[in-house]
C-alpha cells in the first residue's frame, strides 16, 4: 500500500513514499533495541537456573511454580495490594474533594493549583528523605510537635503496622495531586446544561454532586484510579530510602523483593519469572484502562 | 454575616489547610537543613536559634554533590532533547500516514505499553544487556535508556496533537512548492508548539527525578545523578541529620526551579502526560 494522507491519496516520488519509513525509524529502532530486545532477552532467562549470576542449567518453568511456594514472594505480593488499596482509595478522595474546591475560577486559583501539586514534581527519593525527617523518632516533626504539647513521640519506623501506615501517607502525600489534577481537568470538561437545569430546579450541592458530578465524572474516575494503581504497584524509590522494607517485611513491596532477590541473592532467573508475572497483571489492566480512555475519545 | 460570606471563609480555611499539607513537609525539611547537627538532636525545637549554611557546604566540599548535578542535568536534557527530536518525527508519520500493514494504528498503542511496564521488570534484562556491552557506570548507558524510554511516551503525545492540526494547512503549502518534510517543518511544528511544550516538561520532570535505573546502571560520581547521590548519601550518614536534609532540598531543587521557570505549561502537560 501507497503511503497516503489520510483520507486522501497524494501524488509523490519515490522519496515521498520512502519518507514515512525514514520518520518512523529511528524511533521504532531505538524502543526495540533498548527495550523490546532486552526484555525478550529477560524471558529466556526467567526459565534458567543461575548460580552467581552465571546461568547453570535451563529449568523450563520451575522458577514461575517456586514463587507460588515462596511465602516471602506471596507476602510481598500481599503487601503491595494493601498499600495500592489504601493508598489509591484516600487519594482518590482527596484528589476529588480538592478538585472539587479549586474547580472555579477565583483570585490566585493558578497559583493555588500550582503549589497542590508541588509534592508530584518533588523527587520521590527526596520524599522519602523528607519523610524520614517528619518519622524520626528523635529529631523529626512529629517528634517535636509531641514534645511541643507535652506528649512522649510517636514511634513510627520502628514497628511494622507504623512503617506500613507510614509508607501509606507518604504515597498519599506525594500522589494525591496526580488525581486532582487529572479529576480536575474531568470536571473542567464537563457540560454545564445539567448543573444548570438542576440549580433551577432547586437541587441542593450534595444532590447535584450525587446526580449529575459523580455518573459525569465515573469514566474519568476509572482511567485515574487504573492509572494511579498501575503506578503504585511498583512503587520503589520512596520505600527504599525510608525503610528498605523493614522492620521486618512489613514494608516489602513487590518491587523491592524483586530487586533483593536479583541484585543481592543473585537469582537472576527467579527474579525475572516472578517479575514478569507481575508485569503479566499489569499490563492487561494497563490495556484496559487504555482501551477506556479511547474508547472515551472517540 | 451572610451565607455567602461565611461559605467564602470555609472554603479559605479548606483550601489553606490543604495548601499547609502540601508545603508543611518541605519547609520542615528546609528548615532542618539548615540547623547545625548539635540543635537538630539536642534542641528539639520548631524554630532555629541561628541559621548555618554549613550542611550545604559539606555536601559540594567533600561529597560530589557538584558532579552529581552535572550528570543528572547533561543525562536529563540530552536525552529528553533526543527523544523530542525522534518522537515527534515518528508521531507525524502515526498521524498523518497509512503505513504498510497497518503499523499507523498499533505502533503507537504499543509503545504506550511498553511504557507501562513496571520499571522494575525492564531494569533486570537491560543492566544485564548493559554489562555484556561495558556499558555500566556511563552516562551513555542512561542517555539511551531514557531517550528510548522517552521516545515511547513523546510519540504517543505528540500523535494526538498532531491530529488536531487540519491537513489542508500542509497541503496548502505542498502545492505552493514545500515537500512533505518542508511543510512539517515550517507549517506543522510551529502549530504544534504547544503540545511539543507540554511533552517536553513531562519528560525532563520524570528523566531527572528517575532513580531505579540510574541506581541499578551507575555506581560512582562518574555517571550517578542527583537521585542516587541522595541516596547512597543517606545509606552511609545514618544520622547526620543536618546532611541528609541538605541533601534532600538540594536534591530536588533543580526540578522544583524548573517548574517554576515553566509554571505557565506546568499544569498541563503533567495533566496531558497522565492521561493522554
Amino acid at each position: 500500500m501507497t503511503p497516503s494522507v489520510v483520507g486522501r491519496t497524494l501524488r509523490g516520488s519515490g522519496l515521498d513514499k520512502a519518507l514515512p519509513y525514514l520518520m518512523l525509524g529511528p524511533a521504532l529502532f531505538l524502543v526495540l533495541g533498548v527495550i523490546v530486545y532486552p526484555l525478550i532477552d529477560g524471558l529466556r532467562s526467567s526459565t534458567g537456573f543461575f548460580r552467581f549470576g552465571r546461568l547453570v542449567r535451563d529449568v523450563g518453568l520451575d522458577n514461575y511454580r517456586q514463587a507460588f511456594a515462596d511465602p516471602a514472594f506471596i507476602g510481598a505480593l500481599l503487601t503491595t495490594a494493601r498499600f495500592v488499596f489504601l493508598a489509591v482509595t484516600i487519594e482518590t478522595v482527596l484528589g476529588l474533594a480538592l478538585a472539587l474546591l479549586v474547580a472555579r475560577e477565583r483570585r490566585f486559583i493558578r497559583r493555588i493549583r500550582a503549589t497542590l501539586i508541588l509534592p508530584m514534581i518533588v523527587t520521590p527519593v527526596v520524599v522519602g528523605i523528607v519523610f524520614r525527617l517528619i518519622y524520626a523518632s528523635d529529631v523529626g516533626l512529629l517528634a517535636s510537635m509531641a514534645h511541643a504539647v507535652g506528649l512522649d513521640p510517636p514511634q513510627i519506623l520502628s514497628s511494622g503496622t507504623g512503617a506500613f501506615l507510614g509508607l501509606v501517607f507518604l504515597d498519599v502525600w506525594e500522589w494525591t495531586p496526580l488525581l486532582f489534577l487529572i479529576l480536575l481537568a474531568g470536571i473542567q470538561s464537563m457540560p454545564v446544561e445539567p448543573f444548570e437545569a438542576a440549580r433551577v430546579d432547586g437541587a441542593g450541592a450534595w444532590r447535584i454532586f450525587v446526580d449529575h458530578t459523580l455518573p459525569l465524572l465515573r469514566p474519568t474516575i476509572l482511567v485515574a484510579v487504573t492509572l494511579r494503581a498501575i503506578e503504585a504497584l511498583t512503587t520503589f524509590d520512596q520505600v527504599y530510602v525510608l525503610t528498605r522494607g523493614g522492620p521486618g517485611t512489613s514494608t516489602q513491596l513487590i518491587s523491592i523483593y524483586g530487586y533483593q532477590t536479583f541484585f543481592q541473592f543473585q537469582q537472576v532467573g527467579y527474579a525475572a519469572a516472578m517479575l514478569f508475572m507481575v508485569a503479566l497483571v499489569v499490563l492487561v489492566a494497563a490495556g484496559f484502562s487504555v482501551g477506556l480512555m479511547r474508547r472515551r475519545a472517540s | 454575616m451572610t451565607k455567602g460570606r461565611l461559605s467564602g471563609i470555609a472554603w479559605a480555611v479548606a483550601a489553606l489547610t490543604a495548601i499547609a499539607f502540601a508545603i508543611i513537609p518541605l519547609l520542615w525539611m528546609i528548615l532542618t537543613s539548615l540547623k547545625t547537627n548539635r540543635e537538630i538532636t539536642q534542641d528539639t525545637s520548631l524554630i532555629p536559634e541561628s541559621l548555618t549554611i554549613g550542611n550545604y557546604v559539606s555536601l559540594f566540599n567533600g561529597r560530589e554533590f557538584g558532579a552529581y548535578l552535572t550528570n543528572s542535568i547533561i543525562v536529563t536534557s540530552v536525552s529528553v532533547a533526543i527523544a523530542l527530536i525522534l518522537g515527534t518525527q515518528a508521531a507525524y508519520v502515526l498521524a498523518r500516514f497509512r503505513l504498510r500493514g497497518g503499523m499507523h494504528r498499533y505502533v503507537g498503542f504499543s509503545l504506550l505499553m511498553v511504557r507501562l511496564l513496571p520499571p522494575i521488570v525492564i531494569i533486570i534484562p537491560i543492566f544485564l544487556v548493559a554489562q555484556q556491552l561495558g556499558l555500566l557506570n556511563t552516562q551513555l548507558s542512561l542517555i539511551v535508556v531514557y531517550a528510548a524510554f522517552n521516545v515511547t511516551i513523546v510519540v504517543w503525545m505528540m500523535e494526538s496533537f498532531f491530529r488536531e492540526i487540519p491537513v489542508d494547512l500542509e497541503e496548502a503549502a505542498m502545492v505552493d512548492g514545500d515537500t512533505r518534510f518542508t511543510a512539517f517543518r515550517r507549517i506543522v511544528l510551529p502549530l504544534a508548539a504547544p503540545g511539543l511544550v507540554a511533552t517536553g516538561i513531562f519528560a525532563m520532570i520524570t528523566t531527572y527525578n528517575e532513580f531505579l535505573f540510574a541506581l541499578v546502571l551507575t555506581s560512582t560520581p562518574a555517571a550517578e545523578t542527583m537521585p542516587v547521590g541522595a541516596a547512597t548519601l543517606i545509606g552511609r550518614i545514618n544520622v547526620d541529620w543536618g546532611a541528609m536534609s541538605a541533601a534532600g532540598v538540594v536534591g530536588a531543587l533543580p526540578i522544583v526551579i524548573f517548574s517554576i521557570f515553566v509554571q505557565k505549561h506546568l499544569v498541563r502537560g503533567l495533566t496531558m502526560g497522565a492521561v493522554k
